[in-house]
């Protein structure tokens, strides 16, 4: 079983500028205790919408690969997104889904991956060829380094322990976004 | 021009080249022009909610965007914008083709056709409705321009009156 917060300090640790789009709650407290860096998109709320919004992120910028780090009760809430994106495949997408099989935050009840629903697959069926489970640390490694080297649209489904994060990243909005825009040299467009 | 090239044009010239849509009778008449003009880059969506985050990404990734949906589709994206796109303060232009007023024939598209403004209103998200021809170029000029300079949703609603209802009794 993968631990999150040492998977996402993998993560972080293998990209230099590249935008990082975490879903709202332990996907984006890890991520701030993994690494606060500018380049950090903290969702606080939408749930759902990392997906959407990686994949916009993804369209106005090709030149460089762009990683959303999901969870997957948001992803289930918005699983139309991965037809949107398979349909569109932006080569240098990179999801990364952290299926713990619960509701974490909430209090751990179960999602529908603890039962029949496979994500992977339904990321196949949605229309991704680029799709890879890992069920240990190494092995999620050495899918996320493949990812960035290689186009994708890649989807990530790595089965993960239920380890509740203490991270807490910036509470503003407003913040998270200005700070978000400079660190990728962008002025308000 | 019609209408519909006018909105085009307008578009083009503020620089909105990322178009996302669920597809409407309304909105089509918008979209038939842009597919024939290498300027804009179109994005078929499933979901309107979708269009929330896809253009928050674009924003933030340098380049804008609009979405285009049925008025169906407010109700589909209300969390988003409310969670999203208002409190980062994304410029989000919203062009919704009105169902459930003027002229309809659906009666299931009538309650969400009456609850779009207020239910815009109660998300404080501006919304200007389309009914004349001679409006169309002040109105979604100064829709686009108020988007960008406040940094939040604004919706143009166009109407039946303008665009045309549903030949169906």
């Amino acid at each position: 079983m993968i631990n999150r917060l040492e998977a996402t300090r993998y993560v972080v640790a293998q990209v230099t500028d590249e935008p990082i789009v975490a879903s709202l709650g332990n996907a984006k407290f890890d991520l701030f205790l993994a690494k606060d860096r500018p380049q950090n998109f903290y969702m606080w709320n939408s749930m759902g919408m990392a997906s959407s919004m990686g994949l916009g992120l993804a369209m106005a910028r090709p030149q460089q690969k762009v990683i959303i780090l999901d969870g997957d009760g948001a992803l289930l809430m918005n699983l139309n997104s991965l037809t949107t994106a398979a349909s569109r495949a932006p080569e240098n997408l990179i999801h990364v889904v952290w299926d713990n099989r619960q509701f974490e935050l909430t209090g751990g009840q179960p999602t529908h991956t603890a039962y029949r629903t496979d994500l992977a697959m339904i990321a196949r069926g949605a229309g991704f060829t680029q799709v890879a489970s890992a069920e240990t640390q190494e092995a999620f490694e050495a899918a996320f380094a493949h990812a960035l080297k290689t186009p994708g649209p890649w989807i990530l489904v790595a089965h993960i322990d239920a380890q509740r994060s203490p991270g807490r990243p910036p509470k503003s909005a407003t913040y998270i976004k200005h700070r978000f825009m400079q660190s990728l040299g962008i002025e308000p467009v | 021009m019609t209408w519909s090239k006018q909105i085009t044009q307008l578009l083009k010239d503020y620089n909105i080249r990322f178009l996302s849509y669920v597809p409407d009778a309304i909105g089509e008449q918008i979209l038939k022009h842009a597919r024939q003009d290498a300027f804009f880059d179109l994005l078929p969506l499933a979901r309107e909610e979708e269009g929330v985050g896809v253009v928050a990404g674009q924003y933030l990734g340098g380049s804008r965007g609009a979405v285009l949906m049925p008025t169906s589709g407010v109700g589909n994206a209300v969390n988003a914008l409310a969670s999203l796109a208002i409190p980062y303060e994304i410029p989000l232009p919203m062009f919704i083709g009105w169902r459930g007023d003027l002229g309809e024939f659906n009666s299931a598209q009538v309650p969400m056709g009456q609850a779009l403004r207020p239910i815009l209103d109660s998300l404080n998200i501006p919304h200007f409705m389309l009914t004349r021809p001679d409006d169309v170029d002040t109105v979604v000029d100064g829709a686009l321009k108020l988007a960008f300079a406040h940094e939040r949703p604004v919706a143009v609603i166009i109407s039946t009156q303008l665009a045309g209802w549903k030949d169906e009794k």
